[in-house]
């Protein structure tokens, strides 16, 4: 039995008798287990929502959904009387009333795909937040991108609005992606402001919060917010108070029922202080959580929405199910819809004239949700599943009840796309055009569309990088090359849409700035040469620029634009050698293919975690399962960590029929270093393998020679950089310098440098460069083939810089061999130890071996009154400031804060415990501390805590 | 035109670096945006590198780096941009930056800890003689020695206080001509 299971076990077992639920002291005695591990224990199961806590002190815990009567009465209370004088006061019996007067109105809630399933702990937590009295709880919704976040909170709305809890009709919603440039605007938005509060405010405005009074408000994407927006929004929700921007005191009152929303892991994303008070998290699964049944059902409702609009029966036979099911990758639900919808406006293309039904052919859907298909096959027993639920032919009817959810979904065009194409096939009918014409140009027409909505709706963040960087304009135009190269069946890779528009974005700035341009070298003319394809191709695309932008394109500009092309190229997917990465631990594994993937966009590996419980025998099969997956003939590297893991070779090969080869100790840098070589063509598996047992990490230059010529720095090295490719060495490469030059001084890495070249004779150049550089990474618009990891254009744009630079900093330290990860959180012995050490070294007056007791006390006292984890190395500051004050103390050399400072913090939860914490020093040392030194506790923890 | 270096906000020596609330307020106060912990033992020992970038206050980046970074950074102009607090341990290493052409009128000294090969002048400051001879040579080029725990207390002058201890012999303002 874990330690976790034993507590949870004692709290079950204690249900019946205590009814008050039971402090984290009385478990610790009952069970002998240290009080700082059973409060850690017990914060992570009511994270879980395993237990629940009480809101008074000390905090008491009791099973998660147990309402005991007294607990909640006095909850009520509490919170009734805290608002009461701001705050319209219903009593349990009136908020009871009236939820039941509504109970036979539709439940919203009911029609939703999953309610009984992936979905049921979820309705039943926002059920519960909106009938929860007085006043209904904040919930707070995460998910993946397109999982339906939006979908839901409006269900909540719907759902409030039917029992009759919200007094005002309608959601307001706010995405704090909008402004997230400009703080102060979003501020204002929300919160309205006051005459003269900024230049430009010549009235008194109000904020969406005072719109939301009595109703409910939605904030997406919540981890936009600025901390400084969610303090406000914090000491909202305990007030129910606020002030516009401009006044100071908090006058304003509404009554608002907050749901948020976000993408990211609120842990780590939002301050601590605000997720701290929303009570209810709402986590949607992702597309492929969700059970096989579910993703039908979401499918078919998806599809009658369209055959409403169109006002036509949908036939679709069992292949096009299947692609469209495995076609949905990042994007989910969101994804599934916007495929939905194309392959619907192409069918009701194809079949324009038949007024009641339009088919959808699989053999003329776009490639990358045919790609679904395989997809799909290549998980066995998804698609057993899926094919029992199918019937060879589906036929989807309208039924007139179905519409899209609510305005305001990211994934609703803003018109009539059904409209639009009849029109235009009119229009184009009438000048005469062939109908094969006409499907053609009408389809380009749509893909360009639904892209560049696609795009906007759901990559904003990475649009606003990208076009803080490229103006739309550029994009549309780039965008129009893209549709005329599809015509052309000439295929581009991922990177075409940044390193084209990059492209031509700084060909414009330098004609318009009046910069000569640039000359052809000998050298491009003759590599242009082996590329008459691109050449044809370019010249193509120089009219549409010239078209586009209404002057002559030198022709110079043709030997650049076909090399372009020819770096973009897409490259035909070979049979990669398939990489697992297995380790003991809840995250190990999968966080090494985290890392790798996002540097290296690589699509062949998967990580299987191994927790320290589970058998041997579960671990091989779940392995074997993942080893099918990325298996694509060419065998599979399984890279393990240690024990049984590397005894499996044998068995796996047995039970996957797939060539498997072991590496044990395995590291994030070797993961790279497997992905990266498995992903260049022509290497097999025991390539691979022979290469990598060789392998050292980066440290080590890959290149021995010249090692006479060292430039700068100490030891070994030539001085480190960061290869740029571009075109011309000069456009794209040199806006890349410069994003990947900020990231490095933002990380005081100094001794790297970037160097942006040409494709054009790049190895080369780069030879020249390995003679005075030590290479450490590449980036651009095309890979070399050298060892070292690259990232393409694509994750750079999209802020993939910061962790690329993470990785090479952390690469850097595993040269210097002094990066031994320290553990503090594993060992208290550790820590207390350091403590004392470190009291010893710093410290005059005091007696480590006597204080440190009595310090360690004071740090479990506050510990098992907080709500947050206190951590070893939280631990350590506290003691290492505790001992100065009490130095201070003694040495009578007293602290200063102004009285203004010593007031902020007097009404802070924590100040109350700091303060009878301080107490207890008071009894067992005869000391009392001051006020000052009680402020700089308290802004300790809050330094803290706000992380 | 003259190149303008990184702004070094407060060059402060404090034994203890960021351990515990104190430095933070200064950073703070200052509006750093950035504090530089320079010491070679510290960029070398990761508890105490952990430790330093836990305490950090929310919104300001720490930085452990050993005095030769801080020097080549310093004179980098691409970091020219930082509002720099540096912390070093002892006056040793502050005498080093200033040596190397790092600009400071003054030097914040905190805490300087005890032990039996040491004196205490103050009641948290200790020296021996290698940190009189820093501190020395930090006052004869007219960097005035500045104690304070937080940017709230009244100024006293190191100087003085080693002056009046005997262990330096010169006068308080005697170079400042």
């Amino acid at each position: 039995m874990t330690r976790r299971e034993k507590i949870l076990a004692y709290v079950k077992s204690q249900a019946g008798v205590n009814t008050q639920g039971l402090t984290t002291l009385a478990i610790s005695e009952a069970l002998g287990i240290i009080r700082s591990n059973v409060s850690k224990e017990l914060n992570a199961l009511v994270r879980e929502n395993i237990l629940q806590k009480s809101t008074g002190r000390p905090v008491r815990y009791l099973l998660a959904g147990t309402k005991t009567q007294s607990t909640t009465q006095n909850n009520t209370e509490k919170s009734v009387a805290l608002h009461a004088n701001k705050r319209k006061n219903f009593t349990v019996q009136e908020q009871q009333e009236k939820a039941a007067a509504s109970m036979d109105e539709t439940d919203f809630f009911e029609t939703m795909i999953g309610r009984n399933d992936s979905l049921k702990n979820q309705v039943e937590q926002a059920k519960a937040a909106i009938l929860y009295p007085p006043h209904g709880l904040n919930v707070l919704i995460t998910g993946p991108t397109g999982s339906g976040k939006t979908y839901f909170a409006n269900a909540m709305y719907q759902f409030a609005w039917g029992k009759n809890v919200l007094s005002q009709e309608g959601m307001t919603v706010f995405n704090c992606a909008d402004y997230a440039h400009n703080p102060q605007l979003l501020m204002s938005q929300l919160f309205g402001y006051t005459k003269g509060a900024f230049t430009g405010a010549n009235e008194d405005k109000d904020g969406l919060i005072q719109q939301a009074d009595g109703g409910m408000l939605f904030l997406d994407e919540v981890h936009r917010l600025p901390p400084e927006g969610q303090e406000m929004i914090f000491y909202f929700m305990d007030h129910g108070t606020y002030n516009k921007l401009g006044e100071s005191g908090k006058k304003h009152y509404a009554d608002v029922r907050l749901v948020c929303a976000t993408t990211e892991d609120p842990e780590s994303s939002l301050l601590q202080t605000f997720v701290r008070r929303i009570p209810i998290m709402i986590q949607m699964p992702a597309f492929k959580e969700r059970t096989m049944r579910e993703r039908v059902a979401m499918m078919k409702r998806l599809l009658t929405i369209e055959a409403n609009r169109i006002h036509r029966n949908i036939r679709l036979n069992e292949d096009v199910v299947q692609a469209l099911i495995g076609s949905v990758t990042y994007g989910n639900v969101g994804q599934l819809k916007s495929n939905i919808q194309l392959v619907c406006a192409q069918g009701f293309l194809g079949n324009i004239n038949n007024e009641t039904e339009i088919k959808l052919d699989f053999d003329t859907m776009p490639t990358n949700i045919k790609d679904g298909l395989p997809r799909l096959a290549s998980n066995r027993d998804e698609q057993s599943k899926l094919t029992k639920l199918l019937e060879p032919t589906m036929v989807i009817q309208p039924d007139n009840l179905t519409t899209a959810p609510a305005d305001r979904d990211n994934y609703e065009l803003p018109y009539n796309l059904y409209e639009v194409i009849g029109e235009k096939a009119q229009v184009l009918q009438d000048e005469g055009l062939d109908q094969a014409a006409i499907n053609n140009f009408i389809m380009t027409d749509i893909n360009v569309h639904l892209k560049s909505f696609y795009k906007n709706a759901k990559f904003d963040r990475t649009e606003k990088s990208f076009n803080e960087i490229i103006d739309q304009d550029i994009v549309d135009i780039t965008n129009e090359i893209g549709a005329f190269l599809k015509e052309e069946r000439y295929d581009v890779g991922e990177n075409y849409l940044y390193g084209m528009s990059l492209h031509i974005s700084s060909f414009i700035k330098r004609v318009q700035s009046g910069k000569p341009l640039r000359r052809v070298a000998n050298n491009i003319i003759s590599m242009v040469n082996d590329y008459p394809r691109e050449f044809e191709l370019a010249k193509k695309i120089k009219e549409m620029l010239e078209e586009h932008y209404q002057m002559p394109v030198p022709d110079s500009e043709l030997y650049y634009l076909a090399i372009l092309l020819a770096s973009l190229k897409a490259e035909p997917e070979t049979g990669k050698v398939g990489i697992v990465v297995a380790a003991h631990g809840d995250s190990t594994a999968s966080s090494m293919v985290h890392v790798v993937r996002q540097l290296l966009s690589a699509d062949n590996l998967e990580s299987f975690d191994m927790a320290l419980e589970m058998d041997p025998q579960t671990a091989l099969h779940g392995i074997a399962r993942k080893v099918k997956r990325v298996d694509r003939g060419n065998g599979v590297l399984l890279m393990v960590d240690m024990g049984s893991l590397g005894t499996f070779n044998n068995k796996l090969e047995e039970l996957t029929g797939a060539f498997v080869k072991t590496i044990d100790m395995v590291t994030t840098a070797m993961v790279l270093e497997a992905a990266r070589k498995s992903s260049l063509i022509d290497s097999d598996l025991d390539l691979i393998y022979h290469e990598l047992t060789d392998f050292n990490g980066y440290s080590r230059p890959v290149v021995n020679e010249d090692q006479d010529n060292v430039s700068v720095g100490v030891g070994d090295s030539r001085q480190r950089a960061i290869v740029a490719l571009c075109a011309t060495g000069q456009g794209t490469a040199q806006k890349i310098k410069e994003i990947l030059d900020g990231i490095l001084v933002d990380h005081l890495i100094d001794d790297v440098v970037v160097i942006p070249i040409s494709v054009v004779e790049m190895d080369k150049t780069l030879e020249d460069l390995k003679r005075n550089y030590h290479i450490i990474a590449t980036t651009g618009i095309t890979r070399p083939q050298i060892p070292v990891p690259f990232i393409s254009l694509e994750d750079l744009l999209q802020g993939g810089g910061e962790k690329f630079i993470d990785m090479i900093e952390k690469m850097g330290d595993e040269r210097k061999n002094d990066n031994v990860p320290v553990n503090l959180e594993s060992s208290e012995n550790l820590t207390e130890q350091k403590a004392q050490q470190y009291l010893a070294q710093y410290f005059t007056f005091i007696n480590p071996k006597k204080l440190i007791g009595v310090l360690w006390n004071y740090c479990d006292y506050i510990a098992e009154r907080v709500d947050f984890e206190f951590t070893n190395a939280l631990r350590i500051s506290v003691v290492m400031h505790l001992a100065g004050a009490i130095e201070r103390y003694l040495t009578n050399s007293p602290i200063t804060a102004s009285d203004k400072e010593i007031e902020s913090v007097r009404s802070e939860q924590l100040y109350q415990i700091i303060f009878q914490a301080n107490e207890l020093l008071e009894t067992t040392l005869n000391l009392k501390l001051s006020e000052e030194e009680i402020y700089y506790i308290v802004k300790l923890f809050d330094t803290e805590v706000v992380k | 035109m003259k190149v303008i270096d990184m702004e070094v906000r407060l060059l402060r020596v404090d034994s203890r670096l960021l351990h515990g609330q104190v430095a933070t307020n200064w950073a703070k106060v200052l509006k750093v945006d950035r504090i530089l912990v320079v010491s070679d033992q510290v960029a070398r020992d990761n508890i105490r590198k952990t430790l330093i970038r836990q305490a950090s206050p929310p919104g300001i980046k720490v930085h452990v780096i050993p005095l030769m970074k801080m020097l080549r950074i310093y004179f980098d102009p691409r970091f020219n941009d930082f509002k720099a607090l540096i912390l070093v341990e002892n006056p040793r290493d502050a005498q080093i930056l200033v040596e190397n052409g790092i600009q400071v009128k003054l030097v914040n000294v905190g805490a300087l800890s005890f032990n039996s090969s040491r004196q205490m002048v103050t009641d948290s400051i200790s020296v021996d003689q290698k940190d009189v001879e820093a501190f020395t040579w930090l006052h004869d080029q007219g960097v005035k020695l500045d104690i304070r725990k937080v940017s709230g207390d009244s100024s006293k002058d190191l100087w003085k206080v080693l002056t009046e201890k005997g262990l330096v012999k010169r006068g308080p303002n005697n170079i400042h001509a």
